[in-house]
């Protein structure tokens, strides 16, 4: 008996690694995705989308109130909804020093189901399409010259009035500011070896360009050439051990995303 | 000398299910990882208590999310490591063909259970390493033991998943816990199943859902879609041999996850599962007692088996079956017939398994749970050849609700109805059958 069960068990294997390389994604199921919202999510962002779940209240860094469609971490331009691959990326990451933790190991569809949920929470996503990605030309490699120039770049943009002389997070500023909801904010100490929409240079680059919609930090799309943002990028980059370094100078730093 | 008389221990299942509450507790979740998170019980138990994908995989990692806030210093000052766990429950039992003074009786007895209760702690000392201590008692007559207590070393090779260490008494990787079980009046009979011979005893101890002292290796990968998991320990209740490891057993576990991305089915996993405890047979002794330390002639009880689940629907929301099917083994040695000396006329062998479904309604804010599991157990080889072929198999099911009236990042509370039914072949007076009915309704809440 228990090898006539046991015989099964190959079978089965050899069946479901069939089935899971066959299949093809689906798009989002509301209805799922209103479940998966309620197991993982309602409790920092609210039943209504507001940011206002029972969590909220104790976090200093306040959930993402998402009737707005207004989004952090993107990688379209400032003001531009986010793209699909914007907010899977934050469920795949999660943010750094946040309460938002990485969700990569819940399967594919809930990840689609709840994304779609999470766009009715804004009619925007209905009468908008987000604009293109940003471009971001290849990374010119870290070296000791791209920092002492990101140096400067950082003083000319007057980082340091939010973020400090030293990166810290402890400019003049820094204890003034709020985001578009009245929360007060913290600017981010890029001591820490981490950002936290993700490490790799390509996210610190990003965050230049695009802004951080809702909060004081503006794009410099319109001000910053492609070369001060990546001297700039090497520059935060030095500010910690922390941060992996692309000498090579090859596309993709060699920084992992968040475990 | 924790000397199992199978067939005594067995004719007090009436006491067993009440002591089911004393001295084992059931559920582990852990509502500090919800207070440490801000997150609810629901996005680690797929049905409290339960793990899910993502509740594995925080275990998995030691407790931790990685983004910065799980040690001692960076999570909020607020947190402390401590949680409570108690099922205050009403038990009704009846037992069939019990011998008493008058005669061959049927037996029910109700009320309301004398309920234990746990004190969860756990959390993250410092990266990479976290710790688990329960005390578990706090009943009636007083008594508190450990129940578990481990520390966890993850990723001990640079930063890779696949080699993590356990130190200490620890629940091993089962197929399905027998320490989150959703039902609270009977156990997984697979797990702490032992031939019988009739008014013997086995040496053995071995119970698969039993906590084990010594170290566990497990790794996996990123998304703990295929993991592996190895203990080596002492087996529980053993006097111990004169061996370097008092009693070497082993026991490991590997399982393989598949996701799909359409179809009614949204997850599968099959596994393979294996368990080697060894119990000394011969000891020193002083006055006639067995000597601790002195046993010698290790003899095995051996279980190895197969598992297979499937999720139907919304992994978030899922009928959840799970199939898990095992052979086991003790060796004659380790079965003394009713003179406490002779040992059997051969090894023990059995088959056995189980079919549980969970199913939890996609209905708003999830809840609900419902649940059902089959036990089986049939004997292959009795110990005794002259004992019925079928002598002590077991054929057990239960059927429970459950309602959670309220889960928050700080709690969770919920109702709890079960009925159970569990029938034993031959065991009863005059070698009748002998059936335990129980019903149970309860209050399982943490905080």
């Amino acid at each position: 008996m228990f090898y006539r069960v046991a015989r099964l068990i190959p079978a089965l294997a050899g069946v479901f690694m069939v089935m899971g390389s066959a299949t093809a994604a689906d798009a989002g199921d509301v209805a799922t995705g209103k479940l998966v919202y309620e197991r993982y999510c309602m409790s920092c962002h609210g039943e209504e989308g507001n940011g206002q779940g029972e969590a909220a209240e104790y976090m200093s860094i306040k959930p993402r109130d998402y009737r707005q469609g207004t989004y952090k971490w993107r990688s379209t331009p400032s003001g531009s909804l986010p793209l699909d691959s914007d907010l899977e990326h934050t469920l795949l990451n999660g943010l750094y020093a946040t309460y938002m933790p990485t969700w990569k190991v819940l399967d594919d569809r809930s990840r689609r189901d709840v994304l779609a949920y999470i766009k009715t929470f804004s009619s925007r996503f209905a009468t908008e399409k987000p604009q293109d990605a940003i471009v971001i030309p290849p990374d010119p490699g870290y070296s000791d010259a791209s920092v002492k120039r990101g140096g400067a770049v950082y003083q000319k943009y007057n980082c340091s009035q939010c973020h400090g002389a030293g990166g810290q997070g402890d400019g003049p500023s820094a204890h003034e500011l709020k985001d578009d909801w009245g929360n007060a904010l913290v600017p981010y100490d890029l001591t820490k070896g981490h950002v936290k929409c993700g490490d790799k240079s390509t996210d610190i680059y990003r965050v230049f360009m695009a802004g951080l919609s809702g909060t004081p930090m503006p794009t410099f799309a319109d001000s910053l050439s492609p070369a001060d943002a990546w001297d700039l990028v090497h520059f935060i980059q030095s500010l910690s051990p922390g941060y992996a370094k692309n000498f090579a100078g090859s596309v993709a730093s060699a920084a992992g995303e968040h475990q | 000398m924790a000397r199992k008389g199978s067939l005594q221990v067995i004719l007090q299942l009436a006491v067993f299910a009440l002591v089911m509450f004393v001295f084992v507790s059931p559920a582990s979740a852990i509502p500090a990882f919800a207070r440490k998170y801000s997150l609810r019980c629901t996005a680690c138990h797929e049905a409290w208590p339960v793990l899910n994908d993502f509740g594995r995989s925080f275990r998995d990692n030691g407790y931790q999310l990685r983004l910065g806030r799980d040690d001692t210093v960076t999570a909020d000052p607020g947190y402390w490591p401590v949680a409570v766990h108690i099922v205050p429950t009403y038990l009704y039992t009846k037992v069939t063909n019990q011998s008493t003074d008058q005669g061959v009786k049927d037996i029910g007895s109700g009320g309301v259970a004398d309920a234990g209760m746990d004190l969860l702690m756990a959390g993250v000392l410092t990266k990479n390493i976290s710790f688990l201590v329960v005390p578990t008692g706090f009943a009636s007559d007083g008594n508190v033991h450990l129940e578990s207590y481990w520390a966890y070393f993850s990723r001990v090779i640079k930063n890779s998943d696949w080699l993590n260490i356990r130190i200490g008494q620890h629940e091993v990787d089962l197929p399905a816990s027998g320490h989150r079980p959703l039902s609270l009046t009977d156990s997984y009979l697979l797990y702490s199943y032992h031939p019988g011979v009739p008014d013997g005893e086995n040496l053995s101890a071995y119970d698969m859902g039993e906590n084990q002292k010594g170290l566990e290796f497990m790794g996996h990968d990123a998304k703990d879609l295929t993991r592996y998991s190895v203990s080596v320990f002492s087996a529980q209740d053993s006097l111990g041999s004169r061996n370097a490891l008092s009693s070497p057993s082993f026991y490991g576990h590997f399982q393989k996850y598949f996701r799909f991305n359409d179809g009614p089915i949204s997850e599968a996993e099959v596994g393979i599962w294996g368990a080697q405890a060894n119990y000394p047979t011969e000891f020193l002794t002083s006055d006639g007692a067995p000597i601790p330390g002195s046993g010698s002639h290790l003899q095995a009880s051996t279980r190895y088996g197969v598992e297979a689940n499937i999720w139907i629907g919304p992994t978030v929301a899922p009928l959840h079956l799970d199939l898990v099917y095992g052979h086991g083994s003790d060796k004659k040695s380790l079965l003394l017939t009713d003179d406490g000396v002779t040992t059997a006329d051969r090894d023990g062998t059995w088959n056995g398994g189980f079919l549980e479904a969970i199913w939890v309604p996609p209905t708003d804010l999830l809840h609900w749970s419902i649940f059902g599991r089959y036990d089986l157990i049939r004997n292959q080889k009795q110990p005794l050849i002259a004992a019925p072929s079928n002598y002590n198999d077991q054929d057990q099911w239960t059927l429970g609700v459950i309602y959670t009236l309220a889960y928050s990042i700080r709690d969770e509370v919920a109702f709890h109805a079960e009925i159970s039914s569990n029938k034993i072949k031959g065991i009863g007076e005059g070698g009748l059958d002998q059936r335990t009915d129980s019903i149970m309704l309860g209050v399982d809440f943490a905080y």
